[in-house]
């Protein structure tokens, strides 16, 4: 019930503020390393719906959302799904690494840059989550926690915009 | 009517702004005013910084119980000719918040001080010196937190002259015992 009424005064889904103008265009691409020192783009998760996750180890609330991350990673990847978590924290990657995985994390966790942060409107809030359709275009975001069902929502109708792109390939 | 209504559209497109303000308005911790310190050259004194956490938030003590968290910090600048004796926070609230019921975290909400011990050197110039400092934290509310911030702290120290050291007993005068 709490939760409710924060979240409803956080909401800032496809209707947004000047920072969520954001929000229907193609969502900003960018290339971090993850923990093992691999580069990713964004844009390699092309024709894919993706979950863009920015959170930090001293988050409480992003550490109440995580497992709900490893399930629906392991229940909607096998249909084009992919979650990102962008650490967007001060502490080392080794104790990054071993925060994931106590969390058995099982999708990438990117290592932040504020430069990032800034190309999707500032992250000033953790967590602060994006979602983006098959097609690359930002559709939704949500600041602080959430309940895992606007995840679900989301996740649904990220993985159906843009499934007419993908169904041409 | 027409400025009523213009008034009301107004406030509407206010307050839908407001919504969109996502976080703290302003620092989520604030410093009260420091008491001038008074310290005597060569001796020690304690000054009082008050703290206010805004309502709504809380900020980790300074020792939260996870390797993770970020503690509350205070740093202050030393200067040439007074010495920084330490900090002393004090304890933090052993807490449970709606994101981790069944989780406590030592926090500090409301009101807080953290003493802070000076002691000017003996050769100091008496005088009016102003300290420096920052004190870290790392805010969170009910469903999110915040990066870490830091706010600048200072306090003014009013430094007197010590008094002039006892004198030695004089040597007794000879008829004393006369």
């Amino acid at each position: 019930m709490l939760f409710a009424g924060i979240r409803a005064s956080r909401r800032n889904g496809a209707n947004g503020s000047a920072k969520g103008q954001l929000i229907g265009g193609p969502a900003p691409d960018f290339d971090l390393q993850t923990l093992d020192g691999k580069n990713v783009k964004l844009s390699d998760y092309r024709g894919k719906a993706v979950l863009l996750n920015f959170w930090a180890t001293y988050c409480g609330p992003c550490k109440i959302e995580m497992p709900w991350f490893v399930e629906l990673q392991n229940e909607y990847g096998p249909q084009g799904f992919q979650i990102v978590g962008v650490a967007m924290d001060d502490a080392s990657t080794e104790e990054i690494a071993k925060f994931a995985k106590d969390m058995n994390v099982n999708y990438p966790i990117l290592l932040g840059k504020e430069a990032v942060g800034q190309s999707y409107g500032g992250v000033s809030v953790l967590p602060t989550t994006f979602f983006v359709g098959r097609d690359g275009k930002l559709m939704a975001r949500e600041f602080g926690l959430q309940s895992r069902s606007v995840f679900v929502d989301h996740i649904k109708q990220a993985m159906n915009q843009g499934s007419r792109v993908q169904a041409q390939k | 009517m027409k400025t009523f209504l213009a008034s009301v559209v107004l406030l509407v497109c206010v307050c839908a702004a407001a919504q969109d303000d996502i976080g703290p308005q302003g620092p989520a911790v604030k410093m009260a005013p420091a008491p001038l310190l008074t310290a005597v050259q060569g001796k020690s004194a304690s000054v009082p910084l008050s703290f206010r956490v805004a309502n709504g938030y809380h900020i980790n003590s300074n020792k939260p119980k996870s390797e993770y968290l970020i503690p509350t910090v205070l740093k202050v600048e030393a200067t040439t000719d007074i010495i920084i004796g330490g900090t002393t926070y004090p304890d933090g609230q052993d807490m449970s918040f709606a994101f981790a019921p069944d989780e406590k975290l030592n926090v500090y909400t409301g009101d807080f001080n953290v003493d802070v011990l000076v002691r000017p050197l003996r050769s100091v110039q008496p005088g009016k010196y102003v300290v420096r400092g920052t004190l870290k934290y790392q805010a969170c509310d009910n469903s999110a937190c915040y990066p870490p911030k830091q706010l600048p702290i200072s306090f003014d120290v009013k430094i007197a002259k010590a008094p002039p050291p006892p004198r030695a007993n004089p040597a007794q005068s000879p008829h004393a015992h006369q």
